[in-house]
């Protein structure tokens, strides 16, 4: 039973698979089929086509997925392990602070506006890491979590073993709440690793969009084309990607992640049960 | 006392994020982003010191943007002492990008508009600076290269706040069909409601494995109804139902409930019954374009613009060489063609730039200069294009090539003294050359539609237009009569009336200000 509905839960990627080993014609006439009809590597070669854009956009994920995931866990801990603290006076003022934001945000003209002419962040690679650092939701979770993970009696005996807060944090918090940092660890990258709202936002040069963000652009084109072409006359010189295109960008995009997910999935079970009882 | 204790922590503590906050912006301050170009060029001949402008264009940047950009820098620093930087907010999101970019109040000197970027409504806001005053000043050569009544027809309030492109074109639409299939079966040619049905029947009949027409979802009525009424609208269907004679533009009726509207809706009814579209029709993504150039699909209705039909005929050519598409244009149908409007594409400069007098110098240089065009439109001559026998000619393909034709879209410069076409584009002047016959200008393009006064109403009404109006579009609903009741009574609930006369209301305003009777 459980087998059946596992291999259901494959049958789309199937799909998506053997559309991108399809040719693009036969998708058009025929639809889709779980095992390409016509077999053919159109799709992968338009992909590769210049694979210096996609490895480009490859880069830059990586990169931002990797220095923001680090950072982002780093200021993360450190916050939620402040802030359950007993013995720190302001934690709850600096908690409504937090979670204020969460109630009232700004809205995206004064984000674009204080992200773009007050730190003039646009095009560079700080914009694409700096805005998902902190998520207030995170940080709450996180906070929860080292409440449960590390009894107050543990800090205790470490400062009076004569260990100075960053080395409770360092030695004691980070190694006991391990489940808690995978969890929001995942989240943060999977964060990064999907995020392109920020390079439609603030990148313009085409060397430093996101890989997500490179491929959404290429699959926008073609519906723009579709749609306001009719009004505006505009017919585009470039060559536009096709269904199997699409079905091999989805694929080159989302491989690595897929890989990701087994080896992290069980910390992600158990962390998010225990974020989920308010403590 | 303990509560003033209280209070006073509690503002130190505000204060001190305050400041936390501050020293954070100061460091980030310094990092990078877009620094002016303030470097203090040879200011010769009192062009004042060097600038770079900010030039904004939507869409994709060519590949070959950064040597385009140098060689341009080198001509303009040259003539006019500025640097460009061309910016480019790809077709994600662009018109929320759009929004950004104008309401943010980053320094931007030239950004392009059109009808359908909303440029009259950011006019109205206040969005770009007026040129009638800057014109004679920075661009003598531009302001007398565009013609006056060009002028005139983008005006906003009064006053002119884009230059428009002179070179006129045709987005009037037609039907693409499979002439092969046509000439193999012998049916007519589908150049009215009937004969258009009998080659669908035919197509059906010979073709099982076919969709007699592809179109996308909402544009199933378009193409009846561009071919069952002498509309006026350029977009092919008037908002909110109305329907506007192009000889009596000043009455306008409402198209739905209409007996022409029951009417029309049963023919589509019809057609649905007869299986000309596929049953879910409303979810369909695919482009009508590639069902048709995949041999999917014989008839396209809507959208086939002289430009996208040429592309479908191009692509046919290089994939199905013993295939033929044929085309009529919906005009023939009509009796006139409307080229499109002077506002269709232009640039403007924004209220955020700080450099307007020059910035219009040097857009000046990019319509009436050669040297500047032909960088822009076509790229570098022998690297990018060859010009041959009078013609444009891509060196290598589009895959190798960094810069294809009009790689910028900078479709609001195009000079028509410089322009080059490539060897394909002849069948579009030619049809170009007989829509010119009976050519009539755009009455409509120039209206503003202001919803504020109704958009609690027409938010409402586009869920009753989804509900029960697609159905009835294409076809889905058994009861046609019944359904139109039904769907109109929703829609007066949903404030049909109010909307219709409101903007009734202000399209007679415009006639009157227009001066078109």
């Amino acid at each position: 039973m459980i087998l059946i509905l596992s291999l259901i839960c494959i049958i789309p990627f199937l799909l998506i698979l053997s559309g991108s080993f399809s040719s693009n014609e036969s998708i058009v006439r025929e639809g889709y089929h779980l095992f390409p009809t016509d077999f053919s590597l159109e799709g992968y070669k338009m992909v590769f086509k210049f694979p210096t854009q996609v490895l480009k956009a490859y880069g830059v994920t990586i990169f931002t997925t990797i220095v923001g995931t680090a950072l982002g866990l780093f200021l993360i801990t450190m916050a939620g392990f402040v802030l359950q603290r007993k013995d720190f006076r302001y934690r709850n003022v600096f908690s409504f602070f937090i979670y204020f934001t969460t109630l009232f945000g700004g809205g995206l003209v004064p984000w674009y506006i204080m992200l773009a002419n007050y730190f003039n962040l646009t095009d560079t690679y700080t914009v694409l890491i700096f805005p998902g650092l902190m998520t207030p939701f995170l940080i709450i979770l996180m906070k929860n979590f080292i409440r449960s993970a590390v009894p107050d009696e543990l800090i205790e005996s470490a400062k009076i073993d004569g260990a100075n807060d960053f080395r409770i944090y360092f030695s004691v918090v980070l190694k006991l709440a391990m489940p808690g940092i995978a969890t929001v660890g995942l989240f943060l990258a999977l964060g990064y690793w999907n995020d392109w709202f920020t390079s439609s936002l603030f990148i313009n040069n085409p060397d430093m969009y996101q890989l997500q963000f490179y491929l959404y652009n290429t699959m926008n084109t073609i519906t723009f084309i579709d749609q306001m072409a009719i009004g505006t006359g505009i017919t585009l010189s470039q060559d536009v990607p096709t269904e199997s295109t699409k079905m091999a960008m989805a694929i080159v995009v989302t491989g690595p992640i897929l890989f990701l997910y087994p080896f992290v999935q069980r910390y992600f079970v158990k962390g998010l049960t225990i974020g989920a009882v308010k403590g | 006392m303990r509560m003033r204790n209280k209070t006073i922590r509690h503002l130190s503590m505000v204060l001190a994020l305050m400041l936390f906050a501050g020293v954070l912006a100061a460091c980030n301050n310094g990092s990078g982003g877009s620094a002016q170009g303030s470097e203090q060029g040879g200011s010769s001949e009192n062009k004042g010191e060097k600038v770079t402008l900010q030039f904004y264009m939507l869409g994709d940047a060519p590949k070959d943007l950064p040597v385009i950009e140098s060689e341009i820098n080198k001509l303009a620093e040259a003539d006019l002492n500025v640097n460009v930087k061309f910016n480019y907010t790809s077709w994600t999101d662009w018109d929320q990008k759009y929004k950004l970019l104008l309401s943010s109040g980053q320094p931007i000197d030239l950004i392009f508009t059109a009808d359908w970027t909303f440029y009259q409504s950011y006019a109205k806001k206040g969005a770009f600076l007026p040129l009638d005053e800057l014109l004679p000043k920075a661009a003598p050569t531009l302001k007398g290269y565009v013609p006056d009544d060009m002028w005139n027809a983008v005006k906003v309030n009064d006053k002119i706040y884009t230059v428009p492109s002179t070179w006129t074109e045709y987005v009037t639409e037609g039907i693409a069909y499979r002439e092969d299939l046509r000439e193999k079966y012998n049916l007519p040619k589908p150049e009215s409601l009937e004969t258009l049905e009998a080659y669908l029947e035919g197509i059906k009949a010979n073709e099982p494995n076919m969709i007699p027409i592809a179109d996308s979802n909402a544009n199933h009525t378009h193409g009846i109804r561009q071919l069952t009424s002498k509309l006026v609208n350029t977009a092919g269907q008037l908002p909110y139902g109305l329907d506007i004679m192009y000889d009596t533009p000043s009455n306008i009726t409402s198209y739905w409930g209409s007996a022409q509207h029951l009417e029309d809706l049963k023919t589509y009814k019809r057609w649905m019954d007869k299986g000309f579209f596929p049953k879910n029709v409303l979810n369909v993504k695919d482009t009508s374009n590639s069902l048709l150039q995949n041999g999917k699909a014989a008839v396209v209705l809507s959208g086939e613009n002289p430009n996208k039909f040429n592309a479908d005929v191009i692509k046919v050519q290089s994939t199905h060489p013993d295939w033929k598409l044929g085309y009529f244009p919906y005009p023939n149908a009509k009796g006139f063609a409307q080229p499109v409007h002077p506002i269709h594409n232009g640039f403007a400069i924004p209220r955020s730039s700080k450099n307007p007098e020059r910035a219009l110098a040097f857009y000046e240089k990019l319509v009436t200069d050669k040297r500047y065009n032909w960088l822009t439109e076509y790229g570098v001559e022998g690297k990018n294009f060859e010009v041959q026998d009078g013609y444009y000619k891509m060196v290598g393909d589009a895959q190798t090539n960094g810069f294809p034709r009009e790689g910028m879209n900078g479709w609001a410069w195009r000079n028509p003294e410089f322009m080059l076409y490539d060897k394909s584009f002849d069948d579009v002047l030619a049809i170009f050359k007989e829509l010119d016959k009976m050519k009539k200008p755009d009455i409509y393009t120039g209206f503003a539609e202001d919803w504020t006064p109704y958009q609690a109403e027409k938010a409402a009404l586009e869920q009753v237009e989804k509900q029960y109006l697609y159905p009835l579009n294409v076809g889905l609903v058994d009861d046609v009569e019944a359904g139109l009741n039904t769907f109109m009574e929703k829609a007066k609930q949903a404030g049909l009336e109010k909307i219709q006369s409101e903007y009734t209301k202000q399209w007679q305003d415009y006639l009157k200000s227009a001066g078109i009777q």
